[in-house]
């Protein structure tokens, strides 16, 4: 390894990126198989109701109809979910939403599989359907599942919050309610599918996970994983939606049955009814603080609407109420989070696995702390925030990477600037001006669970080197980032490596493209496997240089003589040697974080090896006369440990503040009334500010050339930030999101800015 | 039940130019445009984000105007001049709006990008040196929901630059 980083903190061209400006068909709707069926799901209209009669004779005798497919028809284990598998595949004798798929429909054209839809015919049963969790935790309330309609509790307690409460100088008491969203990725679910030739079947999906979409698919079908290969096609965005099986499980079991090419695209109404959303939350959050501003004390409790069937309805639950606090270090925490079944949409992992819900509360807290105690916002976080040798609410000692404050701190000349002297510059009495800020941490990768990553290179006799990795790319950019880190360790261009990536034939399993892990984890592993390599390279190199290794540099895919460079040997010289050595040339690398359980009872432990943290901070104007707010400007600075590829570590902090603006302003998912991208609206280019990116690097001992990750701490502070700077605008706060045109003109006329009118 | 056969309406034919090339084809009314290009011309490049023109993906440029292939019918493509994202590159190269892409980094899942392309080419060649506003203005019926768009709107700048300096088309 050199000492100097070629590879490292540059942007290099975006791998995939040429197929995309090309326009060529990489995506799942764009795959062509010849003599391809096409799947239709029928599903339910009932949010709750069992099924007495399903009928599908009829269907299955229209021409052009090929296959009708019902739970009968599954011949593995009709149930999956990533954490707790408690949802059918095809409805066995119960509908739990409104889009719970009952039969599966497979047709030689979209007229037939239409008509296949129309001619089924179902009898049910209501049942009472639930639509909140206050409902579903009454007593006497209709059972969803057999265990009840509680999912998870999850309880986090250190110190002794209660009496800590009353020595506080202030405390805090509000309620937070957020609702569902829709991840609105803009490639609609889609994937094909065929048998090989040995009777395995290939399934090539939009998907963020393809090795759990196999081993899922495999037990529904009652496979042996080997039998079913999962390759992931071009992924259109996920962020978190794509982690749950949308298209495969349906791909597979007709498949199975037909053994011809099938495909299923998802038109934009199906997969807004039928995937998963983010939780809504209601929290209730109780804040105490010295006359000083320290945080003494923190109470909250979290209901999650986790809708008909799990998903990850217990990662958000316990995630929510480990990120509590916020980036800011409370001796006495008391936290208890709830996910709760209802027959609301599911709702699963979206973007932050409910820290942006969270961070909306907490982040307001401080605000009204401060105000309460006539501090300045940026000096209540400085005074709170992590560092290195805190504490958090799970007894985790931060060790080193705790970037909150060098964000702060980066972000404080901006904030005065706008404090001092945006917010006065302009604006009247009916366009009034707001500065906010929001802060949040998150915890890298999968929570007091191991979640190993793997990854292989392998050198061939012709001195190419090819990488094989898991993880899928759903725009994020993880392969890039991953082969910068293997051009890095062995001396070589990124774009010389050959890649496989994400297809369950040939590549390890690497785990979800979720919960910011893969450049943390994968990169770890990734980086083990290359280091690999380059020692047998070294060795061999040393013994036809007779060089110490510790003179010699992989370099241009050989291995130099750094004290003479003229001396040097190619990858394809060492590799034929090390072949007659038997010596081999294909390495695994592997990693997974260090990490504890946390315990049931007190939620202590050690969720997460690394955190990442962000500030940013939101100017916008309030036009109290029609309560439309434009963000004028966001900057956002993020502790990412290393940037490895400043510019797409950049396009996610964009691209996380374009959507945690929607989260703020405008995005509302109403299970029932909204249907297509019309009832539905996520930012435009001209809905967006100025955003300014800061990228702080804090590095972390144990990331890749000291990386964490980035991709949800993107959007987590944006809301907060835009709902902070609303209450500073206007001197009146909003709880509720969306603050949308009703909301904000609402808290415009409460707190006298809209004139009254006379009525004559 | 017998599943009666419906009557077919009849086929209109029309004949336009598509990336360039002549085209003679029938079409039936109910077709559109975008079904046209990817399911029968096998142009897969025009993607299908919502199919009720909302989300932009589906944009192509047809005589010189973006246009959303999804609600446009083919059956009025009689005469006119249609461009999608597979005729942008020419022999000699990428078109200079790919280039800034790949070099602003305004790629990201990418399912977007086309269609950004064709908004972006449909308003450079109306207006060649567009302010900030009227980019935004141009590719506000674009939805991206990766990138933030900022990339993609300094991209779109740097073309618009190159494209002045004669470099391209």
């Amino acid at each position: 390894m050199g000492t100097e980083l070629e590879w490292i903190s540059r942007s290099v061209p975006r791998i995939g990126a040429l197929e995309r400006l090309r326009g060529m068909p990489i995506f799942g709707a764009d795959i062509q198989l010849e003599d391809c069926l096409v799947l239709r799901v029928f599903r339910s209209h009932r949010p709750h109701a069992k099924i007495m009669e399903l009928d599908v004779e009829e269907a299955r005798k229209l021409r052009g109809v090929e296959g009708v497919f019902t739970a009968r028809d599954i011949p593995g284990k009709n149930l999956m979910g990533l954490i707790t598998k408690d949802q059918p595949l095809l409805a066995q004798d119960r509908v739990r939403f409104v889009g719970d798929p009952v039969a599966l429909v497979a047709a030689r054209d979209e007229e037939s599989a239409q008509r296949g839809l129309e001619a089924i015919r179902v009898r049910y049963q209501e049942l009472p359907s639930i639509f909140s969790p206050e409902e579903a935790l009454a007593e006497g309330a209709v059972a969803i599942h057999d265990k009840g309609n509680l999912l998870h509790r999850r309880v986090v307690r250190k110190g002794d919050a209660a009496s800590a409460m009353e020595r506080a100088a202030v405390v805090v008491e509000r309620t937070y309610r957020t609702p569902h969203i829709e991840h609105t990725y803009l490639e609609p679910d889609a994937g094909v599918g065929y048998r090989e030739w040995d009777g395995t079947l290939v399934i090539l999906a939009s998907t963020q996970n393809p090795h759990y979409d196999q081993k899922e698919v495999a037990g529904l079908l009652g496979l042996q994983e080997e039998k079913v290969r999962v390759i992931q096609a071009a992924t259109g965005g996920g962020f978190g939606s794509k982690l749950d099986l949308t298209v495969q499980g349906f791909i597979g079991l007709a498949l199975y049955h037909l053994g011809r090419p099938v495909r299923l695209v998802f038109t934009r109404e199906e997969a807004y009814l039928a995937t998963p959303k983010r939780h809504p939350l209601t929290i209730w959050m109780r804040t105490g603080a010295d006359s000083k501003g320290k945080l003494l004390a923190l109470q909250a409790r979290i209901v999650c609407d986790t809708g008909a069937y799990s998903s990850y309805g217990v990662a958000v639950a316990t995630r929510a109420a480990i990120h509590a606090t916020g980036p800011y270090e409370v001796e006495n925490v008391e936290v208890e989070s709830l996910a709760v079944y209802t027959n609301n949409p599911i709702a699963g992992a979206m973007r932050g696995f409910g820290v942006p819900q969270v961070a909306f509360a907490h982040e307001s807290q401080m605000d009204l702390l401060a105000q309460e105690l006539g501090m300045d916002p940026l000096q209540i976080r400085l005074r709170n925030a992590f560092q290195e040798g805190s504490s958090t609410a799970t007894g985790q000692k931060l060790g080193s990477s705790v970037g909150i404050l060098e964000c702060l701190e980066a972000l404080e000349p901006h904030y005065r600037e706008a404090v001092s002297s945006w917010k006065g510059s302009g604006g009247s009495r009916y366009l009034r001006r707001g500065v906010g800020l929001g802060a949040m941490w998150y915890g890298i990768g999968n929570t007091g669970v191991q979640n190993p990553s793997t990854a292989r290179v392998e050198l061939d006799d012709d001195g190419r080197v090819t990488l094989y990795i898991g993880a899928a790319d759903m725009g994020q950019g993880s392969t890039t980032v991953l082969a910068q880190i293997a051009a890095q360790v062995l001396g070589m261009q990124p774009e010389r490596l050959r890649l496989v990536v994400a297809d369950t034939a040939r590549t390890s399993n690497a785990g979800a493209s979720s919960a910011s892990r893969q450049t943390y984890i994968s990169g770890n592993a990734v980086l083990e496997a290359c280091a690999k390599l380059a020692q047998v390279l070294l060795t061999e190199a040393s013994d036809m240089l007779r060089a110490p290794k510790h003179t010699l540099l992989l370099k241009g895919e050989g291995v130099a003589d750094s004290t003479d460079p003229q001396r040097s040997v190619s990858f394809m010289e060492l590799a034929q040697r090390a072949r007659k050595k038997n010596i081999p040339l294909s390495w695994q690398g592997y990693f997974d974080p260090e990490t504890t359980p946390l315990d049931p009872e007190t939620g202590q432990g050690i969720p997460y090896a690394t955190y990442a943290f962000a500030c940013q901070m939101a100017q916008v104007e309030v036009d109290v006369l029609t309560g439309r707010v434009r963000v004028r400007r966001v900057a956002a600075a993020h502790d990412v440990g290393r940037a490895v590829h400043p510019e797409a570590v950049k396009g996610q902090i964009l691209g996380g503040v374009a959507m945690g603006l929607g989260f703020a302003l405008m995005e509302e998912f109403v299970p029932g009334s909204t249907v297509s991208m019309k009832d539905y609206h996520i930012p435009t280019a001209a809905d967006m500010p100025e955003v300014v990116p800061i990228i702080v690097e804090a590095p972390e001992p144990t990331g890749p050339f000291g990386a964490k990750g980035v991709g949800e701490p993107a959007l987590i502070p944006t809301a907060p930030a835009i709902l902070n700077a609303i209450a500073d605008a206007l001197g009146e706060r909003i709880y509720q999101l969306p603050a949308n045109l009703e909301r904000v003109l609402e808290a415009c006329i409460r707190a006298g800015h809209f004139p009254s009118m006379e009525v004559k | 039940m017998e599943w009666e056969e419906q009557e077919s309406p009849a086929p209109i034919g029309v004949r336009f130019r598509l990336n360039g090339r002549e085209v003679a084809l029938e079409v039936s009314p109910g077709e559109s445009l975008l079904y046209l290009l990817r399911e029968r011309l096998g142009l897969r490049g025009t993607k299908e984000g919502c199919g009720i023109g909302e989300c932009g993906a589906c944009t192509v440029v047809v005589d010189g105007k973006a246009a959303n292939a999804c609600l446009m019918m083919a059956a009025q493509l009689d005469g006119r001049e249609v461009l999608t994202v597979e005729g942008l590159e020419s022999p000699v190269g990428l078109h200079p709006l790919q280039e800034a892409f790949l070099e602003h980094h305004a790629v990201q899942c990418g399912f977007c990008t086309p269609g950004m392309l064709m908004s972006s080419y449909a308003l450079l060649s109306c207006n060649p040196k567009p302010t900030r506003d009227q980019i935004v203005e141009a590719l506000a019926g674009n939805l991206c929901r990766c990138t933030g768009y900022e990339q993609v709107l300094e991209a779109v700048e740097a073309a618009a630059r190159r494209l002045a300096n004669g470099r391209g088309r």
